[in-house]
């Protein structure tokens, strides 16, 4: 019988995470405050976040400790598993080997709680007594909410409007957990007030979400704010993906041609690859792919040419070519296909050259997420469904090349939670085609009647 | 079904999934995300189904459409400063 899962046992864990920081072969920019023009401070951030996780922030230790309690709690799901899809590798007749780490393993159903875990414990070592933070669909509130349930903090999720309206499983899953998850914007802050005041119908947003989360945590001693990707702290403990995986490789004597995870944030992909970057910094040939979402359905496929002319260092990981410098004002190219929020880690590593950056519209996501999930049984969230895009392109170009690749991606979560993500596509509500005249005319119609700027 | 609910249906025909977010959002929601201003992801999300820009060059008063195209989005930690320094005066 050949061999499918690869598992560790409970004592296998890695116990450090990995800190790239200390193997960047080029130092990134210090982000600078906007109000002295100064390198940002631990002092500046002091009021957000607790300062056992600032000296995370701006550590260059290559290792560092995963706390014993830390570790209590991954072990009751990690370490994930390794999996060789071996279905999906026969549907795609392609001469690849596809294996993923499971993530969808959590309790949540998604990596977040690898970082919710940690940032629960650092902030009730330093005496901490409640979280807050924001959520869009709920997949970093739901992970928040379990972690500060272990740990026995209080948790207030911001959740913005149109999503709490959307989506009533994951406000469900936070309640159960405890959480108050409130609708944003809400009442509780002055910042909601005067959006409310304004709009009383406002759907919100996820800068009023995270306006009031920021405001809700500066104006109680006992009480900080929590992020789910981006910072530097959050990619560390998310390395227990790619240290498990490269464990699991070695168990097996495989080794990936091509590492892949879907990037919004970034956490899930630097998750799984930043311990395969530093192998690729010390030399080891293979790529690092990163896959994010774009809504141009046809020209992502060409190469890429990448825009990092700003000071700001704000990163545009979508290619320029793909809405053409003809009929857009050059200012909205700079604000439009930046990512600002993309992990400064990650932008750093795509402007060096190690890592690709590869974008994929909504409809080749889910697909891909459909055939997944009628070979392979797991149905992934919609986010994973970039990556598993990812995935079939290369195992397309494997087949075109002739080459013979083993691929490792990161299933950064189940998508038990979002099926009226698949209901929207399955049923023709995504935008699916560029639209008709005809069509555009009775669309745009359709929304005379709506709020407007 | 009355006009509201008429109107409201229709209002839905353009739908995307919104990668900010992590749901489904209208057209509608993009043209409001940022209060007095669409998102700055509106154009690249929706260029493709549709001229958005266009569009919006016709919706937007002529300052809106200045504001709008003169703004980058900032990098995730500058704003939580910047939102930290708010919530202090606000504190204040």
């Amino acid at each position: 019988m050949e061999q499918t899962k690869v598992v560790l046992a409970d004592n296998e864990i890695p116990t450090q995470w990995y800190n790239i920081l200390a193997d960047m072969p080029t130092p990134m920019s210090p982000p600078l405050h906007p109000g002295t023009g100064k390198p940002v401070g631990p002092d500046d951030l002091a009021p957000v976040f607790p300062m056992n996780l600032i000296e995370q922030e701006v550590s260059t230790e290559r290792w560092i400790d995963i706390p014993e309690p830390v570790l209590e709690k991954y072990l009751i799901w990690r370490p994930t598993p390794l999996i060789r899809a071996r279905n999906f590798e026969k549907a795609l007749g392609a001469p690849v080997k596809i294996y993923y780490k499971y993530e969808g393993a959590s309790p949540p159903g998604s990596h977040k709680p690898n970082t919710a875990i940690a940032q629960a414990y650092y902030n009730k070592a330093f005496g901490i007594k409640r979280l807050s933070t924001e959520t869009g669909a709920g997949q970093w509130g739901s992970a928040l909410s379990m972690a500060c349930a272990m740990f026995g903090l209080e948790c207030r999720v911001f959740m913005v409007r149109i999503s709490f309206e959307q989506k009533p499983y994951r406000r469900l899953m936070m309640a159960t957990w405890g959480t108050e998850c409130i609708p944003s914007p809400s009442d509780r802050t002055a910042a909601g007030r005067k959006i409310l005041a304004e709009n009383p119908d406002s759907p919100g947003s996820l800068g009023i979400a995270i306006s009031e989360a920021i405001e809700d945590a500066v104006g109680n001693k006992d009480s900080r704010y929590s992020l789910g990707s981006v910072l530097n702290h959050v990619l560390l403990h998310q390395t227990v993906i790619g240290l498990e995986a490269q464990k699991q490789l070695a168990k097996i004597g495989e080794y990936p041609d091509v590492v892949m995870g879907c990037a919004g944030g970034g956490s899930n992909f630097a998750g799984l690859s930043l311990p395969f970057v530093r192998d690729k910094i010390h030399g080891k040939k293979l790529s690092v792919v990163a896959a994010e979402p774009a809504s141009c359905p046809t020209l992502t496929r060409g190469p890429f040419a990448y825009d990092f002319g700003d000071t700001a260092m704000t990163t545009p990981l979508l290619p320029m070519h793909t809405l053409g410098h003809d009929f857009l004002p050059e200012s909205i190219h700079a604000g439009g296909l930046r990512y600002h929020g993309m992990a400064p880690i990650v932008s750093h590593l795509v402007k060096e050259g190690i890592v690709e950056a590869r974008a994929y519209d909504q409809i080749e996501t889910f697909t891909a997420g459909v055939k997944w999930a009628r070979t392979e049984g797991v149905i992934p969230a919609p986010e994973t469904n970039h990556v598993i895009a990812a995935v079939v392109q290369e195992a397309e170009r494997a087949k075109q090349e002739g080459k013979e690749k083993v691929i490792l991606f990161n299933f950064s979560g189940h998508g038990i939670i979002d099926l009226g993500a698949y209901d929207a596509f399955l049923t023709g509500k995504l935008t699916q085609h560029k639209l008709t005249d005809e069509e555009i005319q009775r669309a745009l119609k359709s929304i005379e009647g709506f709020p407007k700027p | 079904m009355n006009n509201g609910e008429q109107s409201s249906k229709q209002g839905e025909e353009l739908w995307m999934r919104c990668p900010r977010l992590g749901g489904e959002a209208p057209f509608t929601y993009c043209l409001q995300e940022a209060g007095e201003l669409p998102c700055h992801r509106i154009v690249i999300c929706w260029q493709p189904f549709f001229p958005v820009e266009s569009y919006l060059r016709k919706m937007l008063s002529p300052k809106k459409w200045e504001e709008f195209t003169a703004r980058k989005p900032k990098e995730k930690i500058v704003s939580l400063l910047e939102l930290i320094e708010e919530a202090k005066r606000k504190e204040e």
